[in-house]
């Protein structure tokens, strides 16, 4: 921990007096929760837990975001999303590889009653594309929905300057740069080299050129990708966690079921609180140490507004 | 009938049976738009099929059916459609030739475009020669070569040779070609040049292959394709005249054909239009004897004639003594000669030791293939399995399996690799030279295809140069068959480096090669996949408990 020194915290104190005094006072005139007013200055972090039974994955997914203050919020009329969802594997969804498609399905039918014009989902598999949408679910996604399933050709990887500490110009995906509002959507895995692999890692789906160099210097890699595509929101899948054959798995038992979803706006903050469910402290993860040095968000529970549904 | 109706029924049927062949080769391919309900109790992992029959023509094919059935003693999924074919030709004759093969409809437009023979000269080139022969020789050859266990029907047969020629040649060529063109387009800074491409694309990939698709010997495949295509410039359909052996095969059994040509010799006045626009060489002229063996039953003579000397009948009792003279002129020489070869080519082709002792490292065949001797009697190299391939790994061999397996079916890990849930190549086999297997069985029991070796002098963290668990990142068996260990290794700078270290578990490695697609040493990766071990194999079996 490090010493807080005096100048620091007569400055957080400023702060955390501000957005109070803010909340306190937008949000009898606005009608919202004093979540939602601080926003603006404070990181949100919403995590919604499916407590009974039988209780309904796509109904949690909903009220996750409701606790943010609806889609609305952050999606505007006529906005084009991009949900990065992770299924880079052909693994059935039970398998816990890949982002659960009924949080998919009802994220993407938020997006569309919030008015966005169109919704994208878009992820650079690792196995053949076509199968990996067809067996993840996330192909019935997106034909029951209307959700545009973008085939990761190599012709939407244009090379872009990421302005990274370790990445300068690396292929893109395309649809991330077009996009107005981007959500990312990972499943929380284990994984060899960066310990786990949670929303920050997720953005190695969403570029092309020779990935695999990327694991050379894994933490500095996914944080420069994390800064360059910088998501509206992040909704970390924790309905299954995979403990352990990460990140590809293969097996039932390489899963344990949490029931979480975790949703922030704060990138640092989601992987953070994700890394939690696996009984490791923020500070132990390389990309998320890296992420808050880097000014990327913060996991500082002081500077967070924290909410917790339950189902 | 008129001969003008039987000349558009053969057009109609001809354009028919290419259209459909070209559109099931097409479709030999996941399609993009699979969807599968799902559901998050799911009792076993789907094995996604193909909607169409793409193997039809194959199974209709009785030169695929008999040359496996003579060599692996095995009758081939739906080889009804071939019996049934064999019976319409004992009719008929080879209705085959003129109405429904592809090929031959590739070879008869070849030699209609502007035909580089005029008058005498196109007149000389319809007559029969002995060269005829030969096709003769081949299948002679390929029957006895099949007999003896070696089936090399489908280097000769027309429907293989056209599958292969256009999935593993012209389509990827073309497809390449475009593709070029698209990245260029999409690279370029005019936002609707990109747009352009990506819409362009979207259209071109699912028929052409996604991406580069690469095929090993393709360029030969291509250049043999279009050496028999310009054959047809010496001599109309040369290769349905003196090469191939499906021909030879229906030839034969057009012996006994109730359908005729019957010549009114009175009535011809030696115009040779007939002799002109004969595409099987057949002699139709007034005469002459007619060769039932050789008519392709394309109805030209008789729709040419001007004085109406020409027309065909069904006659259902032939004189008995017509038959010698309409028998197949097959030569004894051709006989002998394929005997020759269909015993030696088998004798010849196993001294390479590929059979005996033991694989080349590089062969990995795909997911249940059979075991060697009773691959060599099925494949037919017709390259569907590498058509389908969705990761473009499974390639013609060159001499990875020995000149008994030139162009049978190999993975290359530098291009693709086996797809851990994946079981669409079998499932294609027209005659289960790869068996159909489920994808439970295939990652429960396991089938292995080859197994995993570390080149630890080029491998990133053992060799000191930089941190990497890709292979294991990618390792797709569950516990994985490659597993990490925290070392201190050497660098180059002689300092000390806390890395991962990649080891490997040949109980569960099943050989499928992503490691050696995805290890970012290129052109020989650090991780690489050999045939030994391979489930189908009990001589390359390694692990005393792989029984």
């Amino acid at each position: 921990m490090n010493p807080i020194t005096r100048r620091e915290s007569i400055k957080k104190i400023a702060r955390i007096s501000t957005s109070l005094a803010v909340s306190l006072g937008a949000s009898p005139l606005l009608g919202w929760k004093s979540i939602h007013a601080s926003a603006g200055d404070k990181g949100f972090l919403i995590e919604g837990v499916g407590a009974n039974e039988g209780y309904n994955v796509k109904e949690l997914t909903r009220k996750v975001f409701e606790a943010a203050g609806g889609v609305g919020r952050f999606v505007s009329r006529g906005d084009v999303v991009v949900i990065k969802p992770n299924i880079s594997w052909a693994r059935r969804p039970d398998l816990g590889a890949t982002t659960n498609p009924d949080v998919l399905e009802a994220t993407v039918e938020l997006c569309l009653d919030a008015g966005a014009k169109k919704v994208r989902i878009a992820d650079n598999t690792i196995h053949d594309a076509r199968r990996c949408f067809a067996v993840t679910g996330v192909g019935m996604v997106a034909k029951r929905t209307g959700a545009d399933l973008v085939f990761p050709r190599s012709s939407l990887m244009k090379a872009m300057k990421l302005h990274g500490h370790r990445l300068d110009a690396w292929p893109v995906f395309v649809p991330f740069v077009e996009a107005d509002k981007v959500i990312n959507l990972p499943v929380a895995k284990v994984h060899g080299l960066s310990t786990l692999t949670l929303g920050i890692k997720n953005w190695i789906g969403a570029v092309g050129g020779r990935r695999n160099a990327l694991h050379q210097d894994i933490h500095q890699s996914i944080v420069d990708l994390a800064g360059f595509f910088n998501p509206t929101l992040t909704l970390i899948d924790a309905i299954r966690i995979m403990i352990k054959n990460g990140p590809s798995g293969g097996s039932p038992s390489d899963v344990a079921v949490k029931n979480t979803l975790i949703l922030s706006d704060d990138q640092v903050a989601a992987d953070a609180k994700a890394a939690g469910l696996f009984g490791y402290d923020p500070r132990q993860i390389g990309f998320i140490r890296l992420g808050k040095k880097w000014g990327l968000g913060t996991y500082d529970s002081r500077e967070l507004v924290q909410q917790r549904v339950i189902l | 009938m008129k001969a003008k109706h039987l000349v558009r029924i053969r057009r109609i049927s001809q354009a028919f049976f290419l259209c459909l062949f070209l559109f099931l080769l097409v479709e030999s391919r996941l399609p993009e738009d699979l969807y599968l309900k799902y559901s998050l109790v799911f009792s076993s992992d789907p094995d996604f099929r193909l909607d169409w029959p793409v193997t039809f023509f194959f199974q209709l094919d009785p030169l695929v059916w008999l040359s496996g059935l003579l060599s692996a003693h095995r009758m081939i999924q739906g080889f009804w459609w071939a019996l049934g074919l064999l019976v319409l030709t004992l009719f008929f004759g080879r209705i085959f030739c003129g109405f429904i093969c592809p090929l031959g409809t590739v070879h008869h437009l070849a030699g209609m475009v502007k035909p580089s023979l005029k008058g005498d000269r196109m007149i000389m080139a319809n007559q029969k020669t002995s060269g005829h022969r030969i096709k003769y020789f081949i299948l002679i050859a390929v029957f006895v070569g099949a007999v003896m266990g070696l089936n090399l029907a489908g280097l000769m047969d027309p429907i293989s040779l056209l599958f292969r020629s256009l999935a593993l040649a012209v389509l990827p060529a073309v497809g390449t070609g475009i593709k070029e063109i698209f990245d260029q387009m999409a690279a370029s800074d005019v936002k609707v040049m990109n747009f352009l491409s990506y819409a362009a694309e979207a259209v071109v990939s699912p028929v052409f292959g996604h991406g580069y698709p690469a095929y090993k010997t393709g360029w030969f495949i291509g250049l043999i394709f279009l050496v028999i295509l310009f054959l047809n410039r010496i001599r109309p359909r040369f290769w349905c005249r003196i090469l191939c052996p499906l021909g030879a095969l229906l030839g034969i059994f057009s012996r006994f054909s109730i359908l005729r040509l019957e010549k009114d010799d009175a009535k011809c006045a030696d115009c040779k239009s007939c002799s002109m626009s004969c595409q099987g060489a057949a002699s139709p002229m007034p005469g002459r004897t007619w060769e039932n063996a050789e008519c392709l039953l394309c109805f030209n003579c008789f729709d040419s004639c001007p004085e109406g000397a020409l027309s065909f009948r069904l006659r259902w009792s032939p004189g008995l003594n017509n038959w010698p003279e309409m028998g197949p002129d097959m030569g004894r020489r051709a006989l002998l000669a394929g005997l020759g070869a269909g015993i030696s080519l088998p004798l010849l082709t196993k001294l390479d030791g590929h059979i005996h002792h033991v694989s080349d490292p590089r062969l990995i065949r795909p997911p249940g293939a059979l075991a060697e001797k009773n691959f060599l009697q099925l494949c037919q190299r017709c390259g569907v399995c590498m058509k389908v391939c969705p990761t473009n790994a499974i390639n013609p061999t060159l001499a990875e399996a020995g000149m008994a397996g030139f162009w049978t079916p190999h993975l290359v890990m530098g291009q693709g690799y086996c797809e851990h849930t994946c079981t669409l190549c079998g499932s294609v086999c027209p005659t289960g030279a790869i068996r159909e297997i489920s994808v439970s069985e295939k990652i429960q029991r396991p089938i292995r295809i080859g197994s995993v070796y570390l080149d630890r002098g080029r491998c990133l963290p053992w060799s000191g140069n930089g941190a990497c668990i890709v292979c294991q990142e990618h390792c797709p068996t569950s516990p994985k068959a490659i597993y990490l260990r925290k070392q201190v290794v050497v660098g180059p700078d002689q300092s000390l480096k806390p890395v991962q270290l990649p080891y490997m578990d040949l109980k569960r490695c099943t050989g499928c090669g992503i490691c050696e697609n995805k290890c970012p040493i290129r052109g020989r990766p650090a991780i690489r996949i050999i045939a030994a071990g391979e489930s189908r194999s009990v001589k390359n079996r390694i692990l005393l408990t792989d029984q």
